[in-house]
């Protein structure tokens, strides 16, 4: 028994960089071998000649928990994965320490001014359909709100998941204290809601509804790694609600000045290059032109519609309660 | 004065055992307890949400246990009946296997089936309860069918005998034989998945249609996560302790422990007829299109996928090795803990103990409805800042595993141990047989069966996990279901399709083989 009990310790594999010079916390996805992860990681390393090692959480959410907990004690030393609408609270943890870049030039829809997070890319939520089984997708919100007789949808929870909460923000942007109305009126053309995008996604190949909620850069995945044009984003006259992705410094890091080249290396054509086909964003600091052919045939949202960060976080648990309230009757 | 209970000889491991694992689940809500600083508000039933949630969890749970338990009945009969029905051994091999199915898969799968392009579509209909109780049965029917029949095969061959002696007809020999034999494992198996799918959560979300179906699980998770409010998580799980530790007193109360005279052994002949002959036909068959078709579509999806690239790649591989090595991992843990808990258990019941024995299997088993999330995030409140976690996230993988192995142990092996302790305790006890000979000459030969089946449960558990705990801390390298869940949510679908495959193949593998090596090669009646 003892003898199993040392063979199971031994062969318990341990992650090899155990004295990485800079520790990044993300996202599982962006550290999967088809995601940006290792393009970037060997990027920096060349550039930096020192060990860098990414840390892959569940997401967004994750980490900024992860976080909470760890307080001034955490092992990170760069956190890469929030989006806008954790961006506040993260801020107010004060764990955070300021960027110190320049940001002026980046590409984005909107100014940016925070001063704590650097963004490296963004993407607009949208409902994507096949085109050969939808032929005319509605054109605005109102319409996919209103028509009775409009395809169904599958959409996520925004209790637990990132565009699940997109369109919440979405929908209250584009009709304010009318949202509850407006939910409840679209209701009876939700198939389902999913917890995650995955599933929700997943069912839409598998046709079980003619439009899901995903991101306005979908068909480029399809047109390019499938070479398949049948997919499409519904452009929507009230515009559509924007996600920018961030990362930022934590004040407790052993090395700020390394920290904070990693976040400068972010906004540099090596890093920016690899997120239009491994992330499916837009990068934040590359111009339009740079992008691959694909991404010229995609919607080009207007407006762009985004909440104030920290309207977001004051108003969040209110908005879901009335989410809840319109779609559990 | 009272009279002081005598200390019972060779009671105290188990219920240290036991005593360790209530530790380790209650320790983690200690923590959240105290990292929320003050006392959270327990008065839930001033909550109009949770009201709602509770009583949509209790609903779900009660029916899904319902449908799946009682054809399961029948099931596990008709298995029990046919010894030498050809193919058995692979078709109790395949009822293992949805409990390694992660539930993105298998609403993927239900979909294939039942949804609008699917083979027998529903249309609207699918999304609802309706939903949420095919996938639940699809998940338990097999596994209670599983856990019931080793139960029917102990009914003893003389007891066939008398029946037939005395002309019973199927419906007689049901009521006198079997069901007496069923009251061992049934109370336990229905139990075990009303626990399942009280806490099941991507398949109610996904499939019950909207809000309106949110079980108790989600308002935890959503405290957890989106609110990181850990004082209403602590609320919500100690809520969710609280009735499945009620429930399981409950079903201890319900259980039959027979003392059976010791068997003469023979090959049990049962009481026949064609009526009863086509019976047992059609709760096969039936059974088989339950699990069958929303496999079987799980794996026509995966077989179209890209299957020579996705097998080229060197990290299915190292993501199969990693989740087979905690798959193992985790088996030698739980059946080890489980095993001390049941004969401790059997031994108190056999000294006129049994509200104790009761108690030591029930704590075995409840804590599996402590949330992963409640146990992982607790964990790390725990150790961070004294052991860098992202390095043993694997050993901690493994630990969770096995402590969410532990009922589906207790429940196969409890049952037979306590019969085996009536049986033998006493004969072993005059002959001076204790440990290492005891287990050799005894125990191992007469539990391999109960023993192999639940080191196969728990394996296809671990096989299939996900790991909620390595999403909390960095996982290094993806374990086989994490991987599927990289590919998802990549838009690679006909990707993660195959990796469905080859973890359904894994798991078959490893429930086949642990089942074949601890339990023996010979499935026959004893």
């Amino acid at each position: 028994m003892r003898r199993l009990a040392a063979l199971v310790i031994a062969l318990i594999p341990l992650p090899a960089a155990a004295d990485a010079a800079l520790t990044v916390y993300t996202y599982d996805s962006f550290t999967s071998d088809w995601g940006p992860g290792p393009k970037v990681e060997a990027a920096f390393e060349s550039r930096c000649g020192c060990d860098i090692e990414l840390v892959g959480l569940a997401d967004g959410v994750t980490l900024l928990n992860r976080l909470k907990i760890e307080g001034t004690e955490s092992g990170a030393d760069v956190v890469l994965g929030l989006d806008t609408n954790l961006t506040a609270e993260a801020r107010s943890t004060g764990l955070f320490a300021p960027h110190g870049i320049d940001v002026g030039g980046l590409a984005l829809p909107v100014q940016w001014t925070d001063d704590v997070f650097v963004p490296y890319d963004y993407g607009y939520f949208a409902f994507v359909y096949n085109t050969e089984h939808l032929a005319e997708p509605p054109a605005s919100l109102r319409e996919l709100v209103d028509n009775e007789d409009g395809p169904d949808v599958l959409i996520q929870d925004p209790r637990t998941s990132t565009p699940g909460l997109g369109l919440l923000l979405w929908m209250k942007k584009a009709f304010g204290d009318d949202a509850a109305e407006a939910w409840r009126s679209l209701s009876p053309r939700i198939v389902t809601v999913t917890q995650g995008w995955s599933e929700a996604y997943g069912m839409f190949l598998k046709n079980e509804a003619p439009m899901v909620l995903s991101y306005t850069t979908s068909p480029a995945y399809h047109a390019i790694a499938e070479e398949d044009d049948r997919f499409a984003a519904a452009d929507f006259e009230e515009g559509h609600y924007l996600q920018i992705e961030v990362a930022g410094v934590l004040a407790s890091s052993d090395d700020t000045t390394l920290a904070r080249e990693f976040l400068a290396f972010m906004l540099t054509d090596e890093f920016q290059s690899v997120i239009p086909t491994t992330n499916w964003m837009y990068p934040a600091a590359m111009q339009r032109d740079a992008l691959p052919d694909a991404f010229d045939d995609l919607v080009d949202p207007s407006p762009v519609l985004l909440f104030d960060d920290e309207i977001v976080a004051a108003s969040r648990r209110a908005w879901i309660d009335e989410w809840l309230g319109a779609l559990s009757r | 004065m009272a009279r002081r209970p005598e200390p019972v000889a060779g009671s105290t491991s188990g219920a240290v055992i036991a005593a360790a694992v209530a530790a380790l689940a209650i320790l983690p809500i200690a923590a959240l307890l105290a990292r929320a600083g003050t006392l959270p508000d327990f008065a839930v039933w001033n909550d109009a949400y949770l009201l709602r949630v509770l009583r949509f969890s209790l609903l779900q749970a009660g029916a899904s246990t319902l449908l799946s338990v009682a054809p399961a009945i029948l099931v596990a009969r008709a298995l029990a009946r046919r010894p030498n029905l050809p193919g058995r051994r692979l078709l109790l091999g395949l009822m293992g296997v949805p409990l390694v199915v992660p539930s993105i898969v298998a609403v993927l799968g239900v979909v294939a089936v039942f949804g609008a392009d699917g083979w027998m579509p529903l249309g609207r209909g699918l999304y609802g309860l309706q939903g949420i109780l095919i996938a639940h049965v699809f998940f338990n029917l097999p596994l209670a069918a599983r856990l019931m029949v080793p139960s029917l095969e102990q009914v003893p061959a003389a007891q066939w005998r008398l029946a037939r002696q005395l002309n019973f007809s199927p419906w007689q020999a049901f009521r006198h034989v079997e069901w007496p034999a069923l009251r061992g494992a049934l109370p336990g198996a229905a139990l075990m998945v009303f626990m399942l799918c009280l806490t099941s959560f991507a398949v109610v979300l996904t499939l019950g249609g909207g809000p309106r179906s949110t079980t108790l699980e989600v308002a935890i998770y959503q405290s957890l996560r989106f609110d990181f409010d850990p004082g209403r998580a602590v609320v919500l799980a100690l809520v969710q302790l609280a009735l499945c530790a009620i429930l399981a007193l409950a079903a201890a109360r319900f259980t039959l422990h027979r003392a059976s005279e010791i068997d003469s052994g023979g090959i049990a002949t049962v009481v026949d007829n064609p009526t009863a002959r086509a019976l047992d036909g059609a709760s096969i068959v039936a059974a088989l299109l339950v699990v069958g078709t929303v496999l079987a579509a799980i794996v026509v999806d995966g077989a179209g996928g890209p299957v020579a690239e996705v097998l080229a790649t060197a990290s299915l591989w190292r993501s199969l090795a990693l989740s087979a090595f905690i798959a193992l991992g985790a088996t030698t843990l739980s059946t080890a803990a489980g095993w001390l808990i049941a004969a401790s258990a059997a031994r108190l019941a056999s000294a006129r103990r049994g509200r104790l024995a009761d108690l030591l299997e029930t704590t075995g088993a409840v804590v599996y409805v402590v949330p992963p999330l409640v146990i992982g995030t607790g964990y790390f409140l725990l150790l961070h800042g004294h052991i860098d976690l992202d390095r043993i996230t694997v050993a901690v993988v493994i630990a969770v595993n096995a402590l969410t192995g532990l009922p589906f142990v207790i429940r196969s092996l409890a049952p037979a141990m306590r019969q085996r302790e009536a049986e033998y305790g006493r004969l072993c006890l005059s002959l001076g047989m204790v440990g290492r000979d005891r287990f050799r000459v005894v125990d191992f030969p007469l539990l391999r069966r109960p023993l192999g089946l639940s080191a196969a449960l728990v394996a296809a558990l671990s096989f299939g996990d996900l790991g909620v705990v390595a999403l909390f801390a960095g996982a290094g390298q993806a374990t086989l279901p994490l991987l599927l869940y990289q590919y998802l949510s990549a838009y690679r679908v006909d990707e993660a399709a195959v990796v469905a495959v080859v973890l359904l193949a894994g798991c078959l593998a490893l429930f086949v083989l642990l089942e074949r090596c601890i339990g023996g090669a010979r499935m026959t009646a004893r």
